[in-house]
């Protein structure tokens, strides 16, 4: 109770420009339906039979790979389904873990997808717990260059960490300035993990994939090791520094890692409510970020890091504005394409918003996903079927967006895969909006805009 | 406060599901109804702990099934058979077959170990082949912290 008041607390001093978009009112939860005019629903799969159908999504970008990765959460398994026909996904592929009915845990979480010469590969991360195989394993890697031809699709590689069992929670992959293709991933310790995907994927000594650690300056000790929930790395062409915005469950942290073998620590923010940071996704040139923390009726806080990535301050702890979809519950994850903002925002499904002003954020619009009862999330244990009666945490979970006709794919825990288009978002590239041409997408290909090229590309490895 | 509070009940299931020496059992898509629970009774000694010969505690299972349905049922499999294995699967201990009611099975000397219950065609098969009917973990293998997320934690109620 005293976490819930500090929250609401920091919600309403440290914010009070904006919140729900003033004048709007909050729907019934069971008149939570359908969505609103500029939001357009194109395809829906449900994935699985189970109550609990997927955690995250991931979206090819290469206009040639009409391919979206869809994680199966306490399925344990991923799906690749070819979007080419966006009224009727088409599901090609299916990989489970080896013997799940042994497993326990939350399984499969997170995607990414990352490209090496001319290979496209996926990294699924899992989440198995104590006493369940698999404890150690933190991704499981396939070889996607072939699809749509499933049988080309192969396990080229499975990363474990038997330091700290229980996986990776989040990934993040990233074409840093000099060259390489990194692998950054949650675990259950003090610090992200950073590995070379090169390295990875060629095989040899798994003790040579690891090339880097970024310490977590902000942990949250009440909840296990201190590790990372989250984080977004991306290139500051200004500054010429690739950077990583993690949360750290109990705050946030801003490092450079242009060698991520020795990570610089540039600021902090740390607040009041800063209970379960989670998620910390920045404007295209740094200047801004939005950022979740993981528990009911907390905003998307918005705030502005100039003072920090000036050097101005070592750590802010005033966000300049918040936005929620509904006060009663909980948004979640979500993809920042300046000035528009696409949130997975659990019982309140896709939600839209829109920071050009960013002390005014203004919602855009929405669809909503999950139809389900109001606080009957995901909780409890495998042995009551996750099944909770005052959890919010249910409905959309991942959101992902194509940058180059700017298709919107969304990830329901309770009701699937989801495909969408927005009125008027055609697309994103930064120079149309006046910003470097960086979000979550990676050039594969040619590296982050505005880096120098490096000498030598360390990771094609003749592929 | 609420946090410590929740992270407190989230301990509740484990103690009452998997005591120092009781393993629960859970049941698979083969077998929806059945379950179970097992406990480690420490195998006949002289001593009155055993142990073998380099210092691993060695035990014998107390099985305790219900609503196994025949195994004829799923296939084409004779009884149920108790296996040991270790948590990376590598390797398998086949322990004894199992009824409906109580049956004691052993010996196992693993650390850490998966309880599996499988059908099988042979009441001694030398490896495991059919499906998994029940399974749980010995107590020792939740002796590791998991505490990195909230859903991970089934702390949500």
């Amino acid at each position: 109770m005293r976490r819930l008041i500090l929250g609401v607390a920091t919600f309403a001093f440290a914010a009070p420009a904006v919140a729900q978009d003033p004048g709007m009112s909050v729907p019934a939860f069971d008149a939570k339906r359908g969505g609103s005019e500029k939001v357009h629903m194109l395809g829906h799969v449900p994935g699985h039979q189970g109550p609990w159908k997927a955690a995250d999504v991931e979206m090819e970008q290469d206009p040639s790979r009409p391919y979206v990765y869809l994680c199966g959460f306490t399925n344990f398994d991923v799906q690749i389904y070819d979007v080419r026909d966006q009224s009727s996904p088409k599901k090609i592929y299916d990989w489970t873990i080896e013997n799940p009915e042994l497993h326990r845990g939350i399984g499969a979480m997170d995607g990414k997808y990352f490209k090496i010469g001319n290979r496209y590969y996926y990294a699924q991360s899992y989440q198995f717990m104590q006493g369940s195989p698999d404890a150690d394993l933190g991704a499981v890697v396939f070889d996607v260059t072939g699809l749509p031809d499933p049988s080309k699709v192969k396990v080229v590689a499975r990363i474990r960490y038997p330091q700290a069992p229980g996986g990776f929670h989040n990934t993040f992959a990233y074409k840093h300035s000099d060259g390489r293709a990194l692998y950054f991933a949650t675990v259950n310790q003090q610090k992200a993990l950073v590995y070379d995907l090169a390295k990875v994927v060629s095989g040899g000594d798994p003790s040579s994939w690891l090339v880097g650690e970024v310490p977590n300056p902000t942990p949250f000790k009440q909840i296990g090791a201190g590790g990372y929930h989250d984080f977004y790395v991306g290139y500051d062409p200004a500054t010429h520094q690739d950077k990583f915005y993690g949360a750290g469950l109990g705050g946030y942290s801003v490092w450079d890692v242009t060698k991520p073998e020795a990570p610089k620590q540039l600021f902090t923010i740390t607040s009041l409510g800063m209970d379960i940071a989670h998620t910390f996704t920045p404007s295209p040139d740094g200047r801004y970020a939005v950022t979740e923390t993981e528990y009911q009726y907390t905003p998307l806080r918005i705030w502005d890091l100039q003072a920090g990535q000036t050097g101005k301050t070592q750590n802010i702890d005033l966000p300049i504005s918040a936005w929620t979809a509904d006060w009663r519950d909980l948004s979640h994850n979500h993809e920042v394409r300046w000035p528009y903002v696409f949130v997975s925002a659990y019982e309140d499904g896709l939600q839209v918003f829109d920071l050009t002003d960013p002390k005014n954020p203004k919602t855009v619009g929405h669809w909503f996903t999950c139809e389900c009862q109001h606080e009957h999330g995901f909780g409890g244990t495998p042995d009551n079927g996750w099944q909770s009666t005052t959890s919010v945490e249910q409905g959309a979970f991942g959101v992902d967006v194509r940058n180059y006709d700017g298709l919107v794919v969304l990830s329901d825990m309770r009701t699937g895969l989801w495909l969408f288009r927005v009125d008027g978002f055609k697309g994103w590239n930064g120079r149309d909006h006046g910003m470097p041409n960086i979000s979550s997408v990676q050039d594969w290909d040619h590296g982050p805009e505005g880096a120098q090229k490096p000498a030598t590309t360390t990771n094609d490895h003749g592929r | 406060m609420r946090i410590v509070a929740l992270i407190a009940l989230s301990a509740v299931p484990l103690l009452v599901a998997a005591g120092p020496y009781d393993i629960a059992l859970f049941a698979t898509p083969k077998a929806p109804s059945a379950h179970g629970s097992a406990r480690l009774v420490y195998a006949a000694s002289p001593f009155g702990v055993a142990v073998t010969a380099d210092g691993r505690a060695q035990y014998d299972i107390q099985v305790t099934a219900a609503e196994l349905p025949e195994a004829s049922s799923l296939g084409a499999f004779k009884a149920y058979v108790a296996w040991a294995a270790t948590p990376d699967l590598s390797t398998w201990v086949r322990l004894g077959t199992i009824r409906n009611g109580t049956s004691i099975v052993g010996h196992v000397d693993l650390n850490k170990f998966l309880l599996v219950i499988t059908a099988e065609a042979d009441s001694a098969p030398p490896r495991h082949a059919g499906p998994t009917v029940l399974h749980g973990t010995s107590p020792s293998g939740w002796l590791q912290s998991f505490l990195n997320h909230p859903m991970f934690r089934g702390i949500t109620g």
